[in-house]
């Protein structure tokens, strides 16, 4: 339990006077972890333009990270199976909080806060029992951990904050780890994904599961758009001359839609995307396939529209028109059905590009 | 500039012409696979006929340790019909952290249901119960003597054993089935071109020698301060040596042979592995017990370094010589 004077000693130290925004440090439009050409990680703000704002060094390898609405805040996950994250201020580029998982915990590389920042939630393994759970923090209080609740099923990866910002939105990989083994994926012919929607005190809202036969399609990364379409990028994990769609969409309440590429391409992409994202008017889809080396571009109901070759395509986010995305050869390109290169840096961008606001 | 020469300079060798690749595609399907999982479904037919006669027979622990080390052979091929059924699973669930395998034997030989026993019923059964190291654990595990009878610890070794050899029939038919697909990549086959096979050959070497490392000998090291011998694959039947040499010579094996077109790299690769399998044949240590002293420590820890060296070579050079990418997301996703 932290003091009321750790907490205000850790405000102090952290320099976040309540009035610290975005703009004191620079406006970012977006983050990304990235190795950069020393070897070293680094988390790095990127302006929209694609502009390297700031560079943060980070420990390790990182995966995804989680911007604060309105304070100047990143916090950065290790990859999976971390067992800390640590709580940055974009402004000064100090850890002003390290969050360690508790006994039993490790974090699974994404988080979310709620609208108001005042709550994060974390996708965590309580690895004995290989439950999914969500640890929640007090972002508004010193990033004390305030408990946790199950996720509604294994492995959960990417969670997203609903538009009503009364509920979350979480995908249950369905795939079993244990720090003990590494990342050996132990439940393979059982696994059983999930999409959750939660409430903030933990109750089940709906969830909805792949066909059984597509028991192996893993439900790692999410977005949603505003009206509360959920889109979904999957892993197959089962036989390469079985590959079923890879993206689906999803409405509370409803079903599951999957959404075909047509003949080949997810073999193509190797079973494997690694991001999803809406556009910037929400009126179309990317994904990201890192393996296949291309993006697909289709419309919200998931009719293909076109598709971007370029080796190790990763990060995507929604851009002013289109999208953005980020590949491991430290390209940034725009994308509205012209593809354009933003900027070329000198890192491998990591897996995924987190918008800020 | 200079950069790009050099790599030209170093990729043109590796330009073999076209029916090289096809002949050693060949090679390595009819040998390695196709021939590989014939072996083992031999093996395996000689345990069901050892364990048929005496669960207790001396030659028993002989004829399961050669099943177990024709698997360890082939594991390595994760894909097609390996991973079809779950076929490679129901063989080998490990490493098995929450130790599943471990209570669900100990529940069949408290429970004493014969029912389960009937083999199509088995084939059903956890993954957990299945497969060589469900064996390895009901053959070896000291204190199960104590639960249930010995008639039934009798009938279930004779059940899993069954169960092992109808798996290795059911994936020796189905790989000999597979065999045109790599052989003729195209519009029949999954895979449309020699570089595809070539490539989830690749990967199948690389992933193979990553597990091998990382957990046949990775897990029993643990930590310096908390090192795992118990963590050992197979400790108690005292296989675990030999299982890791039988894994590194058939993912190995592979890729010295994909190394086919470039007589420098596959000197190099064979003369890596060579410097492994001299360090494990002189440990001296079959169970890697010797995790927890300082000397046997530094020992297996140098023997998993040979082993990083071998690994270093494929994925530094073999991999990029048969254009696999090797992006900072393709090749680590999550």
């Amino acid at each position: 339990m932290p003091t009321r004077r750790g907490f205000l000693a850790g405000l102090m130290a952290s320099g976040l006077a309540p009035c610290a925004s975005w703009a004191d440090a620079g406006s970012p439009a977006f983050l990304a972890a990235a190795k950069v050409p020393s070897g070293a990680f680094a988390l790095i703000g990127l302006s929209a333009t694609g502009e390297r704002l700031f560079e943060i060094p980070l420990p390790g390898r990182g995966h995804a990270a989680a911007a604060h609405p309105s304070r100047p805040l990143a916090v950065a996950f290790a990859r999976r199976p971390g067992h800390f994250a640590l709580v940055i201020d974009c402004v000064t580029g100090e850890t002003v909080r390290r969050l360690d998982t508790p006994e039993g915990f490790h974090f699974y590389g994404h988080g979310a806060f709620s609208a108001d920042g005042a709550m994060l939630f974390t996708t965590e393994n309580d690895y004995e029992t290989g439950r999914g759970m969500i640890g929640i923090w007090d972002a508004a209080g010193g990033f004390a951990r305030l408990g946790a609740f199950p996720s509604g099923g294994v492995g959960p990866h990417e969670l997203r904050l609903m538009p009503d910002g009364e509920a979350l939105v979480v995908a249950n990989g369905g795939i079993e780890t244990h720090p003990d083994a590494g990342r050996q994926k132990l439940n393979i012919p059982t696994m059983r994904p999930n999409l959750s929607h939660l409430a903030f005190d933990g109750t089940l809202l709906d969830q909805a599961e792949p066909p059984t036969s597509w028991h192996k399609n893993s439900m790692r990364h999410i977005t949603v758009r505003g009206d509360g379409l959920v889109a979904i990028a999957c892993q197959w994990q089962g036989a390469m001359t079985e590959v079923p769609p890879l993206l689906a969409t999803h409405r509370m309440g409803g079903p599951l839609a999957f959404h075909g590429f047509g003949p080949g391409a997810e073999y193509d992409l190797q079973g494997y995307l690694g991001s999803v994202a809406f556009s910037g008017s929400g009126e179309e889809i990317a994904v990201t396939g890192p393996r296949g080396g291309m993006a697909v571009v289709t419309d919200a109901e998931g009719r293909v529209i076109r598709r971007l070759d370029q080796r190790d395509i990763c990060g995507a986010a929604p851009g002013v028109d289109g999208f953005v995305f980020t590949t491991g050869e430290g390209r940034m390109l725009a994308d509205n059905g012209v593809t354009r290169d933003l900027a070329g840096h000198d890192c491998a961008w990591d897996n995924h590009l987190v918008p800020i606001g | 500039m200079k950069h790009v020469l050099a790599a030209l300079l170093i990729a043109l060798p590796l330009a073999a012409p076209a029916q090289d690749r096809a002949g050693m595609i060949r090679g390595i399907v009819e040998e390695e696979i196709v021939g590989g999982f014939a072996e083992l479904e031999q093996a395996a037919a000689r345990l069901v006929e050892v364990a048929g006669q005496d669960c207790t027979h001396p030659g028993l622990h002989d004829s399961y340790a050669a099943a177990f080390l024709a698997w360890a052979r082939v594991s390595h091929l994760r894909f097609g019909p390996s991973e079809e059924e779950n076929r490679a699973f129901a063989l080998a669930y490990w490493p098995d952290p929450r130790g599943r395998t471990a209570s669900a034997i100990r529940k069949m030989l408290a429970d004493g249901n014969e029912d389960l026993l009937a083999p199509e019923t088995y084939a059903d059964m956890s993954i957990a119960v299945r497969g060589f190291y469900a064996l390895d654990f009901l053959m070896h595990e000291k204190d199960l003597a104590e639960i249930g009878t010995p008639e039934y610890r009798c009938a279930l070794v004779r059940t899993i054993v069954a169960d092992i050899h109808g798996t290795t029939g059911e994936l020796a038919e189905a790989w000999e089935g597979f065999a045109p697909m790599l052989t003729e990549p195209g519009a029949d086959s999954p895979y449309r071109t020699e570089d595809e096979v070539l490539q989830v050959l690749y990967k199948s070497a690389s992933t193979g020698l990553e597990f091998a490392s990382d957990m046949r000998l990775g897990r029993p090291l643990g930590t310096f301060e908390r090192p795992r011998p118990n963590w050992a694959e197979a400790y108690r039947s005292g296989l675990s040596l030999q299982l890791l040499q039988a894994a590194v010579r058939g993912a190995g094996g592979l890729a010295v042979r994909l190394a086919a077109d470039d007589a420098t790299l596959q000197a190099r690769l064979k003369a890596e592995l060579e410097d492994f399998h001299d360090s494990a044949d002189a440990l001296g240590d079959p169970v890697f017990a010797s995790v927890a002293e300082p000397t046997g420590r530094f020992r297996v820890e140098s023997l998993q370094t040979d082993l990083q060296e071998v690994r270093e070579v494929v994925q530094g050079e073999l991999g990029p010589a048969l254009g696999v990418s090797a992006g900072f997301n393709s090749m680590d996703g999550d």
